[in-house]
């Protein structure tokens, strides 16, 4: 492995003390039903307590969540309390990029030396999308309600376009063929449902029992809900909605949460699931590209931390994004000239689903499972985020 | 001579045994000397003070007190600082429903508020003569110390308790009396005296329950109760898993919710009073009883351990047997361990040690009856496995070697007694609801008796512990709300060993002596040759409102008895569950009924002079051509208590129409086939199997 010089070099993720529930697609299961918070602190104390570390360990908890949610005022304090420890914390968010950010943030928390142990707890629950009202005196109409969630998708005040139009403007952009994204998506299919089958996604997803107010189960979060196989010719099939998007070239909202712990590198040594594996920050790079161009914004992101560090493609061990559009996938493959086939190896959000907060999260916790599995080498995540805005981080795993 | 399996335990309160309040044909002590020795003879007679009345000891102590003084005359002076929340208050709901709205008013007048500014007591106190302080303010050393000194200062022959539930009589330097929770109602107290005084005796005599223990920090409830929330704690805190399921699973395995009953108690005052016990414990004994990380943060904060309303618990948690074994090991070694080190500084004896489990702590089982049943080797094995869960834990001493003598009458009768002086004995049963426990202590005490050449018996209960027979322990049913192999199973044993009261003795007497006694119980007692009950005890056969179908022979052996006139209204009893004094059932089901004096006298006389005292009425062992129809009892309108209605019916009639010998079989069936219906699953024993178990 090329040396390269760590951004967070006191900082370290402690292999094997994470998680995510499962992502059922929005509407499709009790999460649509629930403070997302409340669960997500609670899930999260299940989690750590599956991964035999306490959460009493914790002194710091970032959360990343986009959608608000009830009693989000309270933050991160709220949500340490349903998991069962008092510790203080912020909550964070940047659209889709969350996930990332959010990890990253907790890095520099930890490097800063304030915190011996940060959680990192990402969550967002899409389904009935709460509503804003807005009173604002210049409004045309006095005052502005929005539904948080879907009005955000579809308008981008800075532009006027919506995030599906932007992937069209990209697909048309870099002249991407539809025959080409149908494809890519097939093979995102099978990438996942074969980690699927292999019991990969078992290693990190746990299955989690939802209750009522009587303490009655309302039903069990044990899959992603709504993701079904999608043939090629089922793919080709379908009606373009923009330049090569269709109902199965882009991605799902859902719900869920995702979890991580970033630590002093003593502390994951002693809560680490396998001491041995070392897992360290490398470094991060944010751009935002021209307007309505977002899909093109993770290729951009890329070429800048390669830049950073002086890697190139060939450094990397596992190259992992968030892909809420197939194109994202084509586009980055098109500018890095790199076979989109050998990335997103064990799944991506294309297939199971965007929760926005916890998407990225995720993706990483995947990410490092997969280093894991190869035997270490640098890992390289990356996703768009609403405002055209690219992210990119770089791991390495020893 | 007396000859005894152990000895009773109100020797331990200087009361003598059982069978020595049989052969006096009285009881040790009035009531009425005990008041005149503690308060003053009559016209002369002095006050209780209980200070610290307000909070939730002294409020509920002051109910306790006033309801049982009021008939001596003796006003209870309840004192406070200005401005303490009105405790008293609170309690007026919880009189009412106990009493009715005249006779709570009619306690509440004998109860006088003081307040005093904690520096000097009002004047006013003097003219009311106080003979017996119980403090109950908070647990600060200097401040009960203070405390103490001001009433010494006004009245020097005033008598002392303090209801601390930490410090030792030594430290504090009066009487200990440790009540346990919810305090208005719990009739236990812990008691550090020397010898056992007029006002322990009294307690007894007013049928409160008092119980020495040995002056060691925390006394014996809490080293249970402090032990299993610590034990608790030290689960919680390695897996995350919420309060709320952890009291879930720690209920299952153990009895009682540590976590709700601190909120249920107040959080506030239960977790400091637990983090005081615990934290005084760990400086005496060692990191067994440290205090938790989350234990100090609840201590300082008050806060519940319950989530608030609006975050009622959203994301389940089952875990895995070996996760249950863990939880297990964690909670039984660290209970092995605190009580190891109980025996070995002798806190009390061993049947109140058990007791208190089970009667403060809500243990399901005493603890030694658990230890008991698990064997030394068991609980050594599960002391090293939680070590080496709890390492810390190691560092406090433990003493295995007092689980050598497990084959001991100490050890083995925990409930029941046996007694005799050559010629008659006495069966006591210590424990309020029947359990297999309690069955084969039973079988031990009669095996004992035999062996021993006793043909005449009296089973009663051991006057002390006992204070009514309230039935079978319905836990003992829910394997069998599942397996019909199970239900049959523990019908037919229990029955079995009924049966030898009758079968294996030339006389036997039921004597019910407490305020009521139901169900498996009463099956039991009405096995005997004879059945005698106080004229006002309360006797039923509830199990039709449960609904169970009666196990231990309920439905034929009493109309065995009973003459073909009378059998219905046996039948009636059975049917609809309804209660029926003692004294208007003399003749067709208790063969005598009377004042407690006159009973105890009575049967001395028949296991002396034998059946020519009182008529034997004789179990027909034939088939008895029963029909329940003709008992004409009428319809309730309820579809599920008629089903159980007919249920037991048709028991009735199948354990009646046939020989007697059949008949233990025949209804043995019929409850364990009644046990797996879904009517039985939705009904009082099935939900409660849900609540719990599920």
């Amino acid at each position: 492995m090329k040396k390269v010089k760590s951004m967070f070099p006191e900082a370290r993720i402690p292999y094997g003390t994470w998680g995510s529930s499962y992502f059922p697609a929005w509407q499709s299961s009790p999460l649509a039903e629930v403070n997302i918070g409340q669960f997500a602190g609670e899930a999260m104390a299940r989690i750590m307590g599956l991964r035999k570390t306490p959460v009493s360990h914790l002194d710091y908890l970032v959360i990343g969540s986009t959608v608000p949610w009830h009693y989000k005022f309270w933050n991160a304090t709220v949500v340490a309390s349903c998991m069962g420890k008092r510790v203080p914390g912020f909550q964070m968010e940047q659209a889709c990029a969350t996930g990332l950010q959010a990890i990253i943030l907790a890095g520099a928390q930890v490097q800063s030396g304030a915190s011996k142990v940060a959680g990192v707890l990402t969550f967002d629950r899409t389904s009935d999308s709460p509503v804003g009202v807005f009173p604002e005196r210049r409004a045309y109409r006095r005052t502005e309600v929005i539904s948080d969630v879907w009005d955000n998708f579809g308008f981008d005040p800075a532009t006027g376009g919506s995030m599906l139009a932007s992937a069209g403007n990209v697909a048309r952009k870099h002249k991407i063929e539809k025959k080409e994204v149908d494809e890519l998506t097939a093979y995102r299919y099978e990438q996942y449902f074969k980690a699927k089958e292999s019991g990969f996604i078992k290693r990190y997803a746990v299955p989690l029992e939802i209750l009522n107010m009587q303490g009655k189960s309302m039903g069990m979060i044990e899959e992603d809900m709504g993701v079904k196989k999608l043939s090629l010719d089922s793919l080709r099939a379908m009606r373009e909605l923009d330049s090569c998007v269709t109902g199965g070239t882009q991605t799902h909202a859902a719900d869920g949460m995702a979890t991580l712990l970033v630590t002093s590198t003593d502390k994951a040594k002693e809560l680490s699931r396998n001491p041995k594996v070392d897992i360290q920050f490398i470094a991060k790079a944010e751009v935002r590209v021209g307007p309505g161009m977002m899909p093109e914004a993770p290729a951009v992101a890329v070429q800048k931390i390669l830049k950073q560090t002086g890697l190139t493609m060939q450094d990397i061990a596992v190259v992992k994004d968030h892909n809420p559009f197939a194109i994202n996938d084509a586009v980055f493959a098109k500018v890095m000239n790199y076979d989109w086939r050998k990335m997103n190896n064990t799944g991506s959000p294309l297939v199971w689903g965007h929760p926005q907060g916890p998407t990225l999260t995720r993706v990483t916790i995947e990410a490092l499972e997969e280093a894991v599995d190869l035997g270490g080498g640098y890992v390289l995540i990356f996703g768009c985020a609403a405002g055209d805005v690219g992210i990119a981080s770089i791991f390495k795993v020893n | 001579m007396t000859n005894k399996m152990r000895a009773s335990t109100l020797e331990s309160l200087k009361l003598g045994s059982v069978l020595d309040i049989f052969k006096k044909g009285t009881l040790p002590v009035t009531t009425d000397e005990l008041i005149d020795k503690v308060f003053g003879p009559k016209g002369k007679r002095g006050a209780m003070i209980i200070s610290g009345a307000s909070g939730i000891v002294g409020a509920g102590k002051v109910m306790q007190f006033a309801s049982r003084l009021k008939p001596y005359g003796i006003p209870i002076i309840a004192l406070d600082l200005p401005g303490a929340p009105d405790g008293i208050g609170k309690q007026y709901k919880g009189l009412v429903r106990a009493f009715g709205r005249d006779g709570a008013n009619d306690i509440m007048k004998n109860i006088i508020q003081l307040t005093y500014d904690g520096k000097s007591l009002p004047d006013t106190l003097k003219s009311y003569n106080p003979k017996f302080l119980l403090e109950a303010i908070p647990e600060n050393l200097e401040l009960k110390k203070a405390h103490y000194k001001l009433f010494k200062k006004d009245f020097p022959d005033i008598h002392i308790w303090s209801v601390t539930s930490g410090f030792p009589s030594k430290q504090l330097g009066v009487g200990i009396a440790h009540p346990a929770f919810p305090h208005e109602i719990n009739k236990i107290f812990e008691i550090v005296e020397k010898t056992p005084s007029a006002q322990t005796q009294m307690l007894w005599a007013l049928g409160l329950i008092p119980m020495e223990v040995s002056d060691d920090w925390s006394f014996v409830l809490d080293v249970f109760f402090c032990g299993l929330m610590l034990a608790s704690l030290q689960y919680q805190e390695k897996t995350n898993m919420p309060f709320w399921k952890a009291d879930k699973y720690i209920r299952q395995i153990i009895g009682p919710n540590p976590f709700r009953a601190h909120d249920a108690i107040g959080a506030k005052g239960a977790n400091f009073l637990t983090w005081s016990c615990l934290y005084h414990l760990s400086k005496e004994y060692g990191p067994l009883f440290e205090p938790t990380q989350s234990l100090n943060e609840h201590k300082d904060s008050g806060q519940n351990w319950y989530p608030p309303d609006h975050f009622r618990p959203m994301v389940n948690w089952q875990i895995n047997d070996k996760e249950k074994e863990d939880l297990r090991n964690i909670i039984y070694g660290s209970l092995y361990q605190m009580t190891s080190i109980m025996i070995k500084e002798k806190r009390s004896d061993f049947v109140s040690m058990n007791a208190i489990g089970e009667l403060c702590a809500q243990f399901t089982r005493g603890m030694l009856a658990i230890m008991r049943n698990e064997g030394a080797t068991n609980i050594i094995n599960t002391v090293k496995a939680y070590h080496k869960l709890h390492p810390l834990a190691a560092k406090t001493k433990w003493y295995p070697e007092v689980f050598k003598k497990m084959d001991s009458p100490e050890w083995q009768q925990l409930y029941v007694n046996a007694e005799h002086d050559g010629k008659a004995g006495v069966i006591t049963i210590s424990r309020e609801s029947y359990n297999s426990d309690v069955d084969a202590e039973l079988n031990r005490a009669i095996d004992w008796l035999k062996k021993n050449k006793i043909k005449r018996v009296i089973v009663t209960s051991d006057f002390h512990f006992s204070t009514q027979m309230v039935g079978a322990d319905t836990t003992e049913f829910f394997p069998a709300l599942t397996e019909t192999k199970e239900g049959f199973r523990v019908a037919h044993t229990w029955s079995k060993t009924a049966r030898r009261l009758y079968n294996e003795f030339e006389i036997s007497i039921g004597f019910i002596n407490g305020k009521r006694c139901m169900g498996g119980m009463l099956e039991l007692m009405m096995h005997c040759h004879y059945m005698f009950a106080d004229a006002d005890t309360t006797l039923a056969m509830p199990e039709v409102t449960l609904p169970v179908v009666p196990g231990m022979e309920g439905c034929h052996w009493a109309i065995r008895k009973a003459k073909p006139t009378d059998r219905n209204k046996l039948i009636s009893m059975l049917l609809d569950g309804k209660q029926v004094k003692a004294k208007d059932t003399v003749g067709w089901f208790v063969d005598y009924a009377g004042t407690l004096e006159s009973g105890i006298k009575k049967s001395w006389e028949i296991v002396q002079k034998g059946n020519g005292v009182l008529p034997l009425r004789k179990v027909d062992p034939g088939s008895l051509n029963i029909s329940v129809k003709k008992a004409k009892i009428p319809s309730s309108g309820n579809p599920d208590f008629e089903e159980a209605k007919q249920a037991i019916s048709n028991c009735i009639e199948q354990s009646c129409n046939t020989t007697l010998a059949k008949a233990i079989e025949v209804q043995a069936r019929h409850s364990a086939d009644f046990m797996v219906t879904r009517l039985c699953r939705k009904g009082r024993v099935g939900s409660e199997y849900d609540k719990i178990m599920q």
